[in-house]
């Protein structure tokens, strides 16, 4: 190992792995310094509730992105997910919640499929997937957005409820993100995955069975976008086919933003945790400094372009497509 | 499983079929839809047809461009929102003062171009994937559009510009002349201009274009300027349309597009279809929607079908011999 490449590893992956986390620690000050205040236990609890649902979609998509391809059905899975919800809880109840997040599963395992089995690159996949699946919900619901009545409330309650003052929502992503952590960090699959991501001929060569690391991973964003879905339509009290659209943006750029390679192989879920929190703090940052609300797109679009910009290994494509 | 459908092309003479595919896929959905619906064929659903294939034909022109490098432009939606936002705020309208007339086209083209130019900029120049420079500048076009509409619908007033959908010239609106004028520019471009040929070489190979002396930077950011260019005329076409620009103007135009170009047979590797097999992609598309409409088939399952469509037209269409990984 000559000098270089260990001036390399500190000035690339340990620092990548650094920023967001310097990033985070400073924007918290900026807040707390702007409105003294602001980092009491009500407040921060407030934060991580909110943060819930787009750090499961993130979570998610973390999987996709870590292989170094991309599912853009997120949105549209999450929505379909409120949708069944919805119409379902009156008749199933509680039996509601599997069904919804098994459709979610169905699809990230079809998006998997058609982009290995098929050889259809993932964008271009979970795109056409993600159409398939926004037109089914507009069939389901007709279109509309579907209240959850009283009588289906009762069974959603218990999501909006909070145990020993922590919400039940912060509660179940932390469960998922402690879960996604260990999955890729200690199971076979989490090891292939990574090293799927690091270079895939290599991968291939080494043995590993790359088509099913890649339909697990893409089965798991399609069951994590599931119940991000089901866990916005019980807080809204509401299903709809276009619940979750603003989230698709916010989602990815959270994966970016926490220090997660699109080339693949570099990253993870606690960076993905980081990138959320940015995310979410930034937002509240610019309803706060009275920036439009209608400019949020514009923000997260320039964010996400220059975080990838930041964190892409160019080393890994011959050619930039 | 992955060579059964390169199998079944090669069955059928390889890319010879394949490239007639598309135009055999066209003929027989009309005649199934004809036999379903006589009034398929009236004179008046034909016009019909033909004005709602007017904004994604002149979309599907720029997004060829792209895909022929090898690349893909997410931004469509965002491009034509902010296309359409600048027509309809320059021009005579409900919200302020300003009627520029046909200045607010030229303006709201130059803006299209404009945000084609910077995803070129971005993808050159940062050295950032397409898709992600795209999706980026997707959301900033939105974001733009939508700040500048304060969030609601905004009329638009100037009665030559309305013009382009109401008045008629030969039986069709000028909006479909001006689709079809589109298609004629793009085919020149592709076929009888050296960045036509440039755009192909890229996507054929990228390495041997650059060893071949082709300004790689430079044409990748001017074909992102053109197809900006074609996003933005259709920006102007859509809010012509609808009298109107809001927030959602742009609502499912990329994945038309998209499955246009994919029906049409140009590949999404590259190098491989042009803007003719475009013009039988949006016609594919077009009439399947129609035709769905005419059968009494729930327009929301539309873009499943679509969705559908796009798998099986790239899973018949990529050339898998070149593709060792697949992201």
């Amino acid at each position: 190992m000559n000098e270089t490449s260990i001036r390399q590893m500190f000035e690339g992956k340990w620092t990548q792995g650094a920023i967001p986390l310097v990033l985070l620690v400073a924007l918290l000050l900026i807040i707390e310094i702007a409105a003294p205040g602001f980092l009491t236990g009500e407040t921060v609890s407030l934060l991580f509730a909110n943060t819930a649902v787009l750090f499961i979609l993130a979570t998610g998509v973390t999987f996709a992105i870590l292989l170094g391809g991309i599912d853009l059905s997120i949105q549209a899975v999450a929505s379909l997910a409120s949708v069944i919800l919805a119409q379902l809880l009156p008749s199933l109840g509680l039996a509601a919640f599997p069904v919804a997040i098994l459709s979610g599963l169905a699809f990230g395992t079809l998006s998997g499929i058609v982009h290995v089995k098929l050889r259809v690159p993932s964008f271009v996949a979970t795109l056409a997937t993600g159409g398939v699946v926004t037109g089914l919900a507009l069939w389901v619901s007709n279109g509309r957005a579907i209240t959850i009545e009283e009588g289906g409330r009762e069974n959603t309650a218990w999501i909006n409820a909070a145990v020993a003052g922590v919400p039940v929502v912060v509660l179940i992503s932390a469960v998922i993100g402690i879960a996604a952590f260990l999955a890729l960090r200690y199971t076979r699959f989490g090891r292939q995955a990574i090293a799927v991501g690091a270079g895939e001929p290599a991968a291939w060569a080494a043995g590993i069975n790359v088509d099913r690391t890649k339909i697990i991973a893409f089965a798991a964003s399609g069951m994590l976008a599931a119940v991000a879905g089901v866990v916005l339509a019980a807080r809204l009290s509401s299903g709809s086919p276009v619940l979750a659209n603003q989230l698709l943006l916010p989602a990815i750029a959270a994966v970016i933003v926490g220090g997660t390679a699109i080339t693949g192989g570099l990253g993870g879920v606690a960076r993905t945790a980081v990138g959320a929190l940015i995310i979410s703090i930034v937002r509240i940052g610019m309803t706060f400094v009275g920036v439009n609300i209608f400019l949020e797109n514009m923000v997260f679009g320039a964010v996400l372009i220059a975080a990838v910009a930041i964190t892409i290994d160019r080393s890994k494509i011959a050619v930039i497509k | 499983m992955t060579l059964i459908p390169g199998r079944i092309a090669a069955v059928f003479g390889g890319r010879r079929w394949r490239s007639l595919a598309p135009l055999a896929v066209l003929i027989v959905l009309c005649v199934l839809i004809a036999i379903a619906n006589p009034n398929f064929i009236e004179l008046r659903n034909l016009v019909r047809l033909a004005n709602s294939a007017a904004v994604p034909l002149t979309l599907a022109m720029g997004l060829t461009f792209i895909i022929l490098m090898g690349s893909i432009d997410l931004s469509v939606e965002g491009t034509l929102s902010v296309s359409a936002m600048v027509v309809v705020l320059l021009a005579a309208n409900d919200a302020n003062g300003n009627d520029y007339g046909w200045w607010a086209v030229v303006a709201a083209v130059v803006a299209g171009t404009a945000m084609g130019f910077v995803s070129g900029l971005i993808q050159t120049m940062l050295r950032i994937p397409s898709f992600m420079a795209t999706l980026g500048m997707w959301f900033i076009g939105l974001g733009l559009s939508v700040y500048m509409l304060s969030g609601s619908a905004i009329r638009l007033n100037d009665a030559s510009i309305r013009d382009l959908a109401l008045h008629r010239f030969l039986g069709l609106p000028v909006a479909v002349w001006v689709a079809f004028g589109a298609f004629l520019l793009a085919a020149i471009i592709q076929y009888h201009t050296k960045l036509g040929r440039h755009i192909l070489a890229i996507g054929g190979d990228e390495d041997v274009a650059k060893l071949s002396g082709v300004n790689v930077t430079r044409v990748r950011i001017t074909a992102f300027a053109l197809a900006g260019f074609f996003f933005g005329v259709s920006g102007v076409l859509a809010a012509a349309q609808l009298g109107q620009s809001h927030a959602v103007i742009g609502d499912g135009r990329l994945f038309a597009a998209v499955t246009a170009v994919v029906v049409g047979g140009t590949a999404l590797t590259g190098g491989e279809g042009g803007v003719v097999n475009t013009l039988i992609g949006v016609l594919i598309v077009t009439v399947l929607a129609n035709g769905m409409i005419l059968l009494g088939i729930s327009p929301y399952i539309q873009q499943t079908v679509q969705g559908l469509m796009i798998i099986a037209a790239v899973a018949l269409s990529l050339d898998r011999v070149r593709l060792r990984i697949v992201k």
